[in-house]
């Protein structure tokens, strides 16, 4: 012991020096939005391919339950192709022809693995081995087969990281199904299970099993994605609002395949509320 | 004794607001910087404790970086000059030893001694500012280069403002 502290003694120039540059770099990266996406993007690379040696392993015991969510998603895709309408040759003076896939296609799917993923913390991430060399870009909103996951914060050449749906801080603007009443999801950082919903007025019938789903009110997710069923409704203290709790409908603990949407309109949309003169800072 | 505190007071006084009012709006070419604040640091006494340095160094850092608007960059690189320096001084001493209560000054101790003792600290507190303004190490080319310009444009100013208001300790 006496050793040791003699040791602390002798070097405590280097420590103090350690010291003051550890709170330094504590400033600098808390301020600086630069060094911060520097820092974060470069500790994604590092960290993702450190994480995606570790899934390669972890891959294998979970194929089973990938499989059968990955066969269910197929019948569910085929039930969908046999009700398509098949186009008829008489009609076609009123067939529309497009020019460009563009045109038509608003949202793109693209397929990732979660390499990473946390979901007992109060502000969780998760990470995907698909980075910018697949046109992966921050802001975009990431979906399972089940329902919403999150949506991108950091991209990296061949990762990007995530904020989780199981964030406190990451509200996503939802819709009651039945009613079509807009509120706001947000994790309470509690129970990966389930989350709230936010300004929900009491005039509004929510009943125990209703859907809750995506908005068409952001640029992020497409509209109608589920989110979870509602387990318990209850009346606030004030009478201003509903305490809503939903049970989410994807299982954080075992994510594995996930898609990335990419909203090809999103820059019409985004130039469109930037001319705006109005618009509010 | 005390005619040293104030000597180093009223240079802080005076270097600090230059810099951050006067000399933070000459940059040469988008390269060539002025770090003349790093003559106080320099300025402080040889036997001083290097702990003592660090937390000057760190103090002055910061009220430098409040005015660039790159809190903790600055604070960051003067930590680091003043832990260098503690070593520095150590190894590169004049061949006569230091007098006690004397400056580390060009009168003092000459030309080519200050310029082994200040330079290369002026240029790794340089570097050190660019490569963290950088944030990755891709433009390192361009950090020495401009760590370079910077650290001869600031020993200049440091030695003329030497020779104008200095004099030899009697």
């Amino acid at each position: 012991m006496s050793q040791l502290i003699a040791f602390l003694i002798r070097s405590r120039i280097v420590l103090v020096f350690l010291g003051l540059e550890a709170i330094c770099l504590w400033l600098l990266i808390g301020n600086n939005d630069y060094q911060k996406t520097a820092f974060i993007n470069g500790a994604s690379g590092l960290i993702g391919s450190v994480s995606n040696t570790s899934r390669n392993v972890q891959d294998y015991f979970e194929l089973k339950d990938v499989n059968q969510e990955l066969a269910a998603e197929n019948a569910r895709l085929r039930m969908l192709l046999q009700n398509q309408q098949p186009i008829s040759l008489d009609t076609l003076d009123q067939l529309l022809l497009q020019a460009d896939s563009l045109d038509s296609i608003q949202y793109r799917y693209i397929p990732a693995e979660v390499v990473q993923n946390n979901f007992r913390q109060t502000n969780n991430f998760f990470m995907i081995n698909k980075g910018s060399r697949d046109s992966i870009a921050a802001g975009m909103g990431v979906i399972s087969s089940l329902g919403i996951v999150g949506k991108i914060r950091s991209v990296s050449e061949d990762f990007a990281q995530g904020i989780s749906l199981l964030n406190t801080k990451n509200p996503i603007s939802i819709k009651h199904k039945p009613s079509g009443r807009i509120g706001t999801l947000l994790w309470n950082g509690i129970n990966a299970k389930s989350a709230d919903i936010l300004y929900m007025t009491p005039d509004v019938r929510i009943s125990e099993g209703d859907s809750i789903v995506t908005s068409s009110y952001n640029a992020i997710y497409p509209k109608e994605i589920l989110a979870g069923i509602v387990t318990s409704v209850e009346t606030d203290a004030n009478g201003t609002y509903l305490n809503i709790k939903i049970a989410l409908s994807v299982d954080f603990a075992r994510l594995s395949q996930v898609y990335v949407v990419k909203n090809e309109m999103k820059t019409q949309i985004d130039s469109l509320v930037n001319n705006n003169p109005l618009q509010q800072p | 004794m005390n005619r040293s505190y104030s000597t180093i007071i009223i240079s802080f006084l005076v270097i600090l607001p230059l810099q951050v009012l006067v000399f933070r709006n000459f940059v040469l070419y988008g390269t060539g910087f002025n770090f003349f604040y790093l003559f106080c640091l320099l300025l402080l006494p040889v036997e001083m404790s290097a702990i003592v340095g660090m937390l000057i160094a760190l103090a002055t850092g910061l009220i430098v970086d409040l005015f660039y608007h790159t809190l903790g960059i600055h604070a960051a690189a003067s930590v680091l000059l003043m832990f260098l320096r503690y070593y520095w001084l150590r190894i590169n001493g004049p061949r006569s030893g230091y007098e006690v209560n004397q400056f580390p000054t060009i009168p003092n101790y000459g030309f080519t001694w200050y310029l082994t003792y200040a330079l290369p600290l002026i240029f790794m507190h340089a570097v050190t500012v660019f490569l963290m303004e950088a944030g990755n190490v891709s433009l390192a080319g361009q950090s020495l280069l401009r760590g370079l310009i910077t650290a001869i444009i600031s020993f200049i100013f440091i030695v003329l403002t030497q020779y104008f208001f200095f004099k030899k300790a009697r």
